[in-house]
């Protein structure tokens, strides 16, 4: 394709969960090389908008398309999507007693590169990413998010992604329940994932993660629709002015 | 009909032909008839007694199967199974081995150090031969009032006799296999009755590995099925450490029925993992008696069923003293229309004061139909007591399967992932030589075939 095409390109995309509409028209396009932010409140359905991306067979597409990499990925399964290269990180990664993170890790490693890993190779390699994020080495032998704490967890998972090298990185609300200087250690690993192939999508309703990961887009999202896109300095106008001020802004420029 | 067939069949002359063809002493025959006289006249269980509720216990046609006899010759290079190869290598350090293939009976070669300290460790006709004054109050030891129980201790013809001695501590785990074929050609189903014996003398510290299996005939699957009924006694003695693994590993022919019975004295501790991968019906009891002051035990336990095998494993915690403390862990999971039924019974005595017991039960649900139960029975007399009980059955989390698979896993690889890290957790309490690393494969393995 010699037209420059978008990695991600979300084209009215609705979503029910249990016969409840959440997601009522969603546009988006991310191209490789961007950050993008979504701001919302809670309940606005962003996190509906990541669970979907991914493919959790509860969120169910009712109308629109999901382009990755040019292909419709609304009949993929998760895996299938994981192995496109596209990846998410939780805001509430679940705990799975008895699977060990080491394990677990080099299994999802082999999935995602289509082969194993030299155990050396993968040893030195996951080192590396953990002394990054001040990962102690206890945590390969215990069990996946068993215990672990909120910022635990979030490290974890961006320890991930740190590995899989995902296209697009869809990050949940990972700044939620780390203190500052977690945050700090927890937006450098998100701005190792960022390079001119890859595109991250970042979530939340704070804008404390904003300074230190900057996004090129952010994007208000507001019942279950993007309802104001701008610039990066979109989102410390919403810090400052908070998002009642987009609504208004919309309703007002409604009537005129 | 002739005098072979009439001594391969359940009769009292069946009895009476293996006490006079190994030569034993009279009152080991004594023993034999008595349990005989006791066995014709305890009724047949039915589906209908609880022990043995959803075992097809009626389908178990005794008058067509025919007794044989495992290991009749000595042979050291008798052929191992080949996954009993590889699991030998995950014991390296093993103290010895004894195995019973079919007709062949390979014994343990001792170590200079351990015969010096008078460790015994060798098949149960040995011990019979070579031990007799030594095992003979063993063989009485436990009553019992099964029918199976009854019927093993009526015709024992093989399996393994461990003793140590008095403040003996051995490292390497000792390794016994039980392994037949259940289809021998004939028509009919055939009938072993292993039964194995461990006392751990006072103060004394030994593992012990034990392999019950068969493979399938070289003939297609016959309707009619083969009977295993083990027996395993356990004694182990004031103060001393024993730690046991069994692995029940039968082909789809066999209907097995085994009893564990360990009995721990005042402060004494057992530590075990009963692991049944394989057979047409297994029915387990494991019993423990906590029988003084102090004596404890740690129980865990695999049940990894697939196809149309039925599992029904009972467990008995049993409180006879004060200070005593029990903690078991059963886990199953079932794929295709496996079947499994787990029945866990707590028992303290008026005079276990201080008891502490604990029983959780988890069951994992694969396929579609299968179907598991658990049932928990706490008969408390005592008054100053901690137990506790827990039991879950249901499918395979759905979240943990998403989770798994938004990294990459396939929804199988993502099942199998969990389902063996569902049993790691157990496994992760045996500390028999690699032991957990072979049971995780042996699982893996079985997970996998389908």
């Amino acid at each position: 394709m010699t037209a420059k095409q978008p990695l991600l390109s979300v084209q009215n995309l609705h979503v029910k969960v249990e016969d409840k509409e959440i997601l009522k028209g969603v546009d988006l396009n991310i191209y490789a090389g961007e950050v993008h932010a979504i701001m919302g409140r809670n309940g606005s359905g962003k996190s509906t908008l990541s669970y979907t991306l991914i493919g959790h067979p509860r969120y169910v597409v009712t109308e629109g398309k999901i382009l990755f990499k040019g292909v419709d990925i609304v009949e993929m399964t998760p895996d299938q999507r994981a192995r496109n290269g596209m990846a998410l990180a939780f805001q509430y990664p679940v705990a799975i007693p008895g699977v060990s993170v080491s394990n677990f890790l080099r299994a999802s490693v082999k999935a995602i590169r289509g082969k194993d890993v030299p155990v050396k190779e993968f040893r030195q390699e996951l080192k590396a990413q953990m002394k990054k994020l001040g990962v102690a080495d206890e945590f390969l032998g215990r069990y996946i998010n068993d215990g672990f704490s909120g910022g635990e967890k979030k490290r974890i998972e961006i320890l991930q992604l740190a590995l899989l090298k995902p296209a697009l990185a869809v990050l949940d609300e990972t700044d939620s329940g780390l203190d500052i200087d977690a945050l700090k250690i927890v937006s450098e690993g998100i701005n190792n994932l960022s390079n001119p192939e890859t595109a991250i999508l970042l979530i939340t309703h704070y804008q404390r993660i904003l300074n230190y990961v900057e996004p090129q887009f952010v994007h208000v999202f507001q019942d279950g629709r993007i309802v104001k896109s701008g610039g990066g300095e979109l989102s410390k106008e919403l810090e400052a002015r908070g998002y009642d001020w987009v609504l208004q802004e919309l309703t007002s420029s409604a009537v005129s | 009909m002739s005098e072979s067939k009439l001594i391969n069949t359940f009769a009292r002359e069946r009895v009476d032909n293996l006490a006079s063809q190994n030569g034993e002493p009279s009152w080991l025959k004594e023993l034999r008839v008595s349990s005989w006289e006791a066995y014709l006249q305890t009724p047949m269980p039915t589906g209908r007694d609880e022990g043995w509720r959803k075992t097809e216990i009626d389908s178990l046609d005794l008058s067509t199967l025919n007794a044989i006899d495992l290991s009749t010759k000595n042979d050291l290079k008798a052929k191992l199974p080949d996954w009993f190869e590889t699991a030998l290598t995950f014991f390296d350090n093993h103290s010895g081995v004894v195995a019973e293939v079919g007709h062949s009976s390979i014994s343990a070669k001792l170590s200079a150090d351990l015969v010096s300290q008078g460790v015994i460790f060798c098949s149960i006709k040995q011990a019979l031969h070579d031990h007799a004054e030594l095992i003979r109050p063993y063989l009485s030891k436990i009553g019992s009032d099964q029918k199976f129980v009854l019927m093993n201790k009526a015709l024992f013809n093989s399996g393994t006799f461990l003793y140590v001695p008095a403040n003996v501590e051995i490292e390497g785990p000792f390794v016994s296999l039980t392994h037949f074929t259940s289809l021998n050609g004939a028509p009919n189903g055939v009938a072993i009755f292993p039964r194995l014996i461990a006392v751990l003398g006072k103060h004394s510290k030994a593992s012990l590995v034990n392999v019950l299996s068969s493979e399938q005939g070289k003939e297609s699957k016959s309707s009619s099925r083969s009977l295993a009924n083990a027996l395993v006694e356990v004694h182990v003695e004031a103060g001393a450490k024993f730690e046991y693994l069994e692995l029940q590993k039968f082909d789809d022919n066999v209907f097995a029925i085994t009893r564990t019975h360990n009995q721990v004295e005042q402060d004494a501790v057992i530590k075990s993992l009963t692991v049944a991968i394989g057979g047409s019906q297994l029915k387990g009891d494991i019993v423990t008696v906590l029988n003084a002051h102090g004596a404890s035990s740690d129980l865990q336990g695999i049940v990894l069923g697939d196809t149309d095998e039925h599992y029904s494993f009972n467990t008995i915690q049993k409180h006879n003293a004060p200070n005593t403390t029990s903690n078991i862990n059963f886990r199953v999971a079932l794929k295709g229309n496996a079947q499994s039924i787990y029945q866990g019974i707590i028992e303290v005595a008026k005079v276990a004061q201080k008891t502490a017991a604990f029983q959780s039960n988890k069951n994992l649900l694969l396929g579609a139909e299968a179907r598991a139960d658990s049932i928990p029975k706490l008969e408390i007399l005592a008054d100053d007591v901690k137990c506790s009980h827990g039991a879950t059955v249901g499918p395979v989390d759905r979240e943990q399967i998403f989770y798994l698979m938004s990294r990459g896993l396939a929804a199988p690889e993502a099942e199998e992932l969990i389902v063996t890290g569902f049993f790691r957790q157990i496994l992760e309490a045996c500390t028999i030589g690699r032991a957990k690393e072979w049971v995780y494969d042996v699982l893996a393995e079985k997970i996998h075939q389908v």
